[in-house]
């Protein structure tokens, strides 16, 4: 049969990421893959040199809106572990509690996209009404639903206060009985079983040769999880299990993402209980020795990791990002062979790919310099007088 | 942790690789500090690497490739090779490449996710990666000018030059 390349991307209903895939398909068979990532470089590793170690981390969690706590955090480890010092414990806590809240953000938020890939929308709906909670968790704690401006080099900048922390605690068995849910729906729910049961297996033996990371991994049967092999902030002392599985497909991928929301929940809820007393900062250096640190870990869609070198000054001589979409690109080629044309978007989607993430909604009038906050409530009553209107006409 | 095929975890059985074995297999002489927690560090000359690499995977089980760091350290560039297997022992293997003829070899056949990460480092440092089958421009534009490299420290974008994307009007 004729080979046909099927350009997909970079603007595409069905990838919300700006990349070019050129698929080669026999009739609607997948048997190639060809891949340019080029559409939206920014030059962050540049602009890094650039910049002192206070205001390089606000950019640094630029770089993706979701996982923007990883590499913040990826990043200030690094360079702690340059200068020496020692972070406090309770801001070891406060990063391992914003660290899995974002985990429990972007697993719930994939699990709406690969729904809606699916074209189950149902899903999508439940899955980020429930992240809500999350996200006030976050802006409570720190002000922010998306980058969360948390770290700075020797600690964190915003403690979490008896309030606060009640207040978290309180909103999590909710959170905990959607999740409950979502395991038994994965269970017996026709629509997902047919979409992803069986696509874009991949292998034990694959999963390792192609090097992949995080949740891709560990579905493939691949205990590989940097917050036990490598442990930094607050891991080691925190009870929590690696959640693998061995089917390899999209369906593996969910199972293993539903069951780390349950550990990072876990992980979160024994954290704020047992958050130690102190400081939650220390006073770090202006300049950083001459050295060099590869920080790694665990971001909600697997390895990252950040090489880090300095040369005496209050600026990374280099700071070199991998990030685990990076790592596991080379699996995705892999797993569309042989495959249908139609589950591309589900298959793309199972590695989880970064995805941008909005703000909150801000009214601005030109003619006042203040911006006004809107509420739930005005804009629902925003929403029923613009309705009315459109009636009307 | 099972072995799997083709790659050797260097366990010869159930024994896991410890770090000691693996710095007297990769480092030389007084190198004691190389060890930093689970960290082995150790220089390797840029003839040797793909064997050093290869002998990684198959005697010691270092069976990821977490990253190939490049940096600009002025007359070369430097490429280190973090690697980790199943002991969780992570492997850095630096090589220095002159900067006169940047040449390494390719190591996509050993780790098939270096493909990649070395057609980002030829596209960003210009660095010429011998063997690789598809070494074309991933990262940056394809209007991007030929021979410029943005990472290198000597760069510089030249005021009145083109480097892609929309053309601003004025």
């Amino acid at each position: 049969m004729a080979r046909v390349i099927v350009p997909v991307g970079p603007q595409h209903p069905a990838l919300k990421e700006p990349v070019n895939f050129r698929i080669i398909a026999e009739g609607e068979t997948i048997v190639g893959l060809e891949l340019d990532v080029s559409y939206n470089h920014r030059g962050i590793e540049k602009a890094a040199e650039q910049r002192d170690f206070t205001r390089v981390v606000p950019l640094l969690e630029r770089i993706c809106g979701i996982c923007s706590h990883s590499h913040g955090t990826a990043f200030v480890k690094g360079i702690e572990e340059i200068m020496a010092i020692a972070v406090p414990p309770r801001a070891e806590y406060i990063r391992t509690i914003i660290a899995e809240l974002e985990r429990i953000h972007s697993h719930l938020l994939w699990l709406g996209v690969a729904a809606h890939e699916i074209g189950w929308n149902t899903l999508f709906m439940w899955t980020w009404r429930d992240r809500e909670a999350v996200q006030d968790i976050l802006e409570e704690i720190s002000g922010n639903r998306v980058n969360y401006g948390m770290n700075i080099v020797g600690g964190v900048r915003r403690d979490i206060t008896p309030e606060l922390n009640k207040a978290a605690l309180d909103r999590l068995p909710a959170l905990e009985a959607q999740i409950a849910g979502y395991v038994e729906l994965l269970k017996k729910q026709e629509t997902v079983l047919l979409r992803f049961q069986g696509v874009g297996r991949l292998t034990r033996e694959q999963a390792l040769t192609y090097g992949t990371v995080g949740p891709t991994a560990r579905s493939s049967g691949v205990e590989y999880d940097i917050r036990r092999d490598d442990p930094y902030c607050a891991y080691a002392e925190v009870p929590w299990d690696v959640v693998t599985d061995t089917h390899g497909d999209v369906y593996g991928k969910t199972i293993v993402r539903i069951g780390e929301l349950r550990e990072s929940v876990r992980i979160v809820r024994y954290c704020l209980e047992h958050l130690p007393e102190g400081d939650i900062t220390v006073k770090a250096p202006r300049n950083a020795p001459t050295g060099h640190a590869l920080s790694r870990y665990e971001a909600p869609r697997g390895e990252l990791s950040h090489y880090i070198r300095t040369n005496g000054t209050d600026k990374a001589d280099r700071l070199d990002v991998r990030t685990p979409t990076l790592a596991n690109w080379t699996s995705v080629a892999a797993s569309l062979v042989n495959q249908n044309l139609a589950d591309i978007p589900v298959i793309i989607a199972a590695i989880d790919p970064c995805l941008s993430c909005t703000s909150r909604l801000t009214v601005l009038n030109p003619q006042r310099t203040s911006s006004t906050e809107m509420t739930w409530e005005d804009l629902r009553r925003r929403a029923r007088e613009l309705n009315r209107e459109r009636e009307r006409c | 942790m099972e072995n799997h095929a083709g790659v050797g975890t260097g366990d010869g059985g159930n024994r896991m690789t410890t770090i000691q074995e693996v710095q007297q297999a990769f480092t030389t002489g007084s190198d004691a500090a190389c060890i930093v927690r689970n960290r082995v560090e150790a220089a390797v000359p840029p003839a040797r690497i793909r064997g050093e690499v290869a002998r990684a995977r198959k005697d010691f089980g270092f069976d990821h490739l977490i990253q190939i760091s490049v940096t600009d350290l002025g007359a070369t560039f430097q490429l280190i090779y973090h690697l980790t297997g199943p002991h969780r022992i992570v492997l850095s293997l630096a090589v220095d490449v002159p900067r006169e003829k940047p040449e390494a070899p390719s190591m996509h056949d050993i780790h098939p996710p270096a493909g990649i990460y070395e057609r980002q480092i030829h596209d960003l440092m210009g660095v010429v990666f011998t063997g690789h089958p598809n070494l074309k421009r991933i990262i940056l534009n394809e209007d991007w000018p030929q021979n410029e490299f943005p990472l290198r420290k000597d760069w510089k974008p030249e005021p009145d030059r083109y480097y892609g994307g929309v053309r601003e009007v004025l």
